[in-house]
């Protein structure tokens, strides 16, 4: 019903740009834009074509055309590739169902003020201010055979309890080592937002004998449903794109098979070939493919 | 370049080249005298940058050694900027493609070859002219491009073989001389076993170190020409042959360490010099860590060659690795790169490492064997016991195969050697699904 209301509005604002205006607008639009094309664009569409070739990734003109040999190579042939899915599915399902579930409770229990909230919030909001390569060498400190756990649990490097090495558990302690960086920065996300909520909201539902948890569910979660987007968002991206800690503790071999690390594995070093970007093509697709739907819904629904 | 219009041709030719010649009689070390020819010292070539692929404290001092001489020789000052050696192999593509050090450390055979052959290395040929007599004509072998020219200088080489503790022999009873095939192994393993001790250490975690203990099994069950000929693709992962191999390193398993997966080459090798595993497959260079430690353990140490298995083959196939240089085209220095190298390659080069008193068996002739101590003498002994002699499976196969494909493969089959049907079988189907060279 509005649409044509605005466009007519909108064009005689346009019409209403100075000179100078117009200067500024191209210079803070066309800019980034610009920037934004050449460093994200064009090198994501030539990773595209680029794993439909075979390529060393050294002389152009070694470049050879290769059809989906790459996916096919991928899907049918390399065992790997589907331990990497499984373990990024582990990673997503425990950041959805545990990591971050944690990260919002925290931050709803900090915000009300619980005892000792300023040490939760400080211990909690520690780990985040590192980057995941630094999280993965402390951790790596404590786990190895012989770091500080095995250490103080008194074993020596012929009978350390095998964090990293066996291949049942590995990912579960990974997962711990990434979630220890991840509440903190979902219950930090998530505090801020608590704190821009009325506190009328509350008292309001408290008056009408609300209890705690039908408060949480029916007041806070939907007026922070801004925050949530945004949290969903980052628990798939940071699910996916994993790496970091990973290869600060196994290397490119694939003591723990994840996706981001079979790109590396594929196209750095001497064996660079294609198949990483095929790679990089599958995990930017299966990032990229939820968000959009889940953006979509959620938009769809501010709409109406 | 010129090469590209018929790769596949071109790469085979550097598997028979570089496996078949490469360096059969490289024993002939020994001779020693006949020093010093003319070495580099050019004085106008400016100052250069050097790039190691170590940050170990051995090496480290070895390589700063080199530079402190040829800086006072020559007056040319050097850069000197270390990586750690994993992050500069998986690095090296971009490095060589960006503003590399003028003069980098490097491997010799495939993985030289094939940056050669892509045009990111400096032809060294002149270099060899002033140095070349130096050097057997293998190590020349070893640094020849496909193409002919030379585009490496080796610096020091290691044997591949079995480590253990004299000490811890004796205590056993055990006469290391008397180790020969595999049950005269075994028999030490169990021995070992019987005082609670590991038997055979080993790490995989970096997903390479294992690959060592393949080749060796590889080439005594089915002997050197079948080990190469499958890692060149001439014979499947999928033969019964190759099978067997697994089988036998099944057997080694009960002697193992259990986490396997969980230790590096160095976490094996502090098995050894805590005395809490008897033997190690593992290449040499690790007698510096020794020394590190204490002199007594690193007098204790000793190497043999791996047993032997089929009688046919005895113990003729040894993997020895060479270690060297290269000078990259995209340096800004290509003369100051060359001119060190020039000295790097010379034996008052190789002297000035030497002259740091860590341990190290130089490729160049001119190394005074006597002065070798007891270890390093037999590590000459090892060697010259093999006939053929390998690099090590990620140098003797294509990169593209050896980190992503057989690195997984050997790891999984730690995780589980049941499966070693299923994981020939992968290795076979992604070897077919690799592109052409």
């Amino acid at each position: 019903m509005s649409s044509s209301a605005t466009r007519p509005r909108r064009s005689r604002r346009r019409r209403a740009f100075s000179r100078g205006d117009r200067l500024t607008l191209s210079i803070f639009v066309g800019i980034p834009t610009l920037l934004h094309v050449v460093l994200v664009w064009i090198p994501a569409i030539l990773t595209i074509l680029l794993s439909f070739t075979y390529w060393t990734g050294i002389n152009f003109g070694d470049i050879t055309w290769a059809g989906l040999a790459n996916y096919d190579n991928i899907v049918t042939k390399t065992p790997a590739f589907y331990d990497a899915l499984r373990n990024n599915v582990i990673w997503l399902l425990w950041f959805g169902f545990l990591a971050t579930p944690a990260g919002v409770l925290l931050a709803y229990q900090i915000d009300r003020q619980i005892r000792g909230h300023k040490l939760y919030q400080s211990a909690y909001y520690l780990p985040v201010v590192l980057s995941l390569a630094v999280t993965g060498i402390i951790w790596n400190f404590m786990l190895r055979p012989d770091g500080f756990v095995n250490g103080v649990l008194g074993r020596d490097i012929d009978n350390a309890i095998s964090f990293f090495g066996n291949y049942d558990i590995n990912i579960y302690v990974i997962m711990v080592m990434a979630s220890w960086r991840h509440i903190g920065y979902i219950m930090l996300l998530y505090l801020a937002g608590l704190k821009a909520i009325d506190p009328t909201l509350r008292e309001a539902a408290a008056i009408d004998g609300a209890t705690e948890w039908a408060t949480f569910r029916k007041i806070i979660l939907p007026a922070m449903r801004p925050v949530n987007i945004i949290v969903i968002v980052i628990t798939i991206i940071e699910s996916l794109r994993a790496f970091d800690m990973v290869y600060v503790i196994y290397g490119t071999s694939a003591g723990l098979p994840i996706l981001g690390i079979l790109v590396f594995q594929n196209i750095a070093g001497e064996g660079a070939s294609m198949k990483g970007a095929a790679y990089a093509v599958i995990l930017f697709v299966l990032s990229i493919g939820p968000i959009i739907a889940y953006l979509r819904q959620q938009f769809r629904e501010d709409v109406s | 370049m010129s090469g590209n219009t018929s790769p596949i041709r071109g790469s085979d030719l550097g598997f028979k080249m570089t496996r078949r010649e490469l360096f059969i009689g490289a024993a002939g070390l020994a001779g020693a005298g006949a020093l010093l020819a003319a070495c580099g010292g050019d004085k106008a070539v400016g100052p250069l940058s050097f790039g190691a692929r170590t940050v170990d404290e051995s090496p480290t001092k070895q390589l700063k050694a080199l530079v402190a001489a040829y800086e006072a020789k020559t007056g040319n000052s050097v850069t000197y900027n270390a990586t750690e050696s994993n992050a500069f192999q998986n690095n090296l593509s971009q490095y060589l493609q960006g503003t590399p050090d003028d003069a980098f450390q490097w491997m010799a055979g495939f993985r030289m070859q094939f940056f050669a052959d892509q045009g990111l290395l400096v032809d060294l040929s002149d270099v060899w002219d002033k140095i070349g007599d130096q050097y057997s004509e293998s190590y020349k072998i070893a640094s020849t491009g496909l193409d002919g020219k030379q585009y490496f200088v080796p610096q020091s080489w290691y044997p591949w073989g079995l480590h253990f503790r004299k000490s811890m022999l004796s205590e056993l009873g055990i006469d290391p001389d008397g180790i020969y095939n595999w049950d005269d192994f075994m028999k030490m393993l169990d021995g070992m076993k019987s005082k609670g001790l590991i038997g055979f250490a080993a790490g995989d975690k970096g997903g390479w170190e294992a690959m060592g203990t393949f080749d060796m099994l590889n080439a005594r069950i089915n002997g050197y020409q079948y080990h190469v000929d499958l890692l060149a693709g001439r014979e499947k992962w999928t033969d019964p042959r190759t099978a067997e191999v697994f089988k036998y390193w099944e057997m080694l398993v009960p002697y193992m360490n259990d986490n396997v997966l969980d230790l590096e080459w160095d976490g094996a090798m502090q098995l050894l010099l805590q005395r809490k595993a008897g033997a190690m497959l593992m290449g040499s260079w690790f007698g510096g860590n020794f020394k590190e430690q204490s002199d007594a353990d690193y007098e204790d140490l000793w190497i043999i060659p791996f047993p032997e298995i089929n009688p046919e083959h005895k113990r003729d196939t040894i993997d020895a690795p060479i270690d060297g240089y290269c000078v990259a085209k995209n340096g800004s220095n290509n003369d100051g790169g060359k001119d060190f190298l020039a000295f790097a390659g010379d034996m008052e080069g190789v002297q000035a490492m030497l002259d740091t008193g860590v341990p190290m068996t130089s490729a160049n002739k001119g190394q005074d064997t006597s002065s070798y101590d007891a270890f390093q003498t037999q590590q000459l002994a090892v060697m010259a016991e093999a006939k053929y002699i390998t690099q090590f499976l990620d140098r003797d196969t294509r990169p593209d195969f050896a980190g992503p494909v057989v690195g997984p493969a050997f790891q999984s089959w730690f995780k589980n050697p049941k499966d070693v049907n299923k994981i020939l079988e992968s290795l076979q189907a992604q070897w077919d699904a690799l592109p052409p060279l």
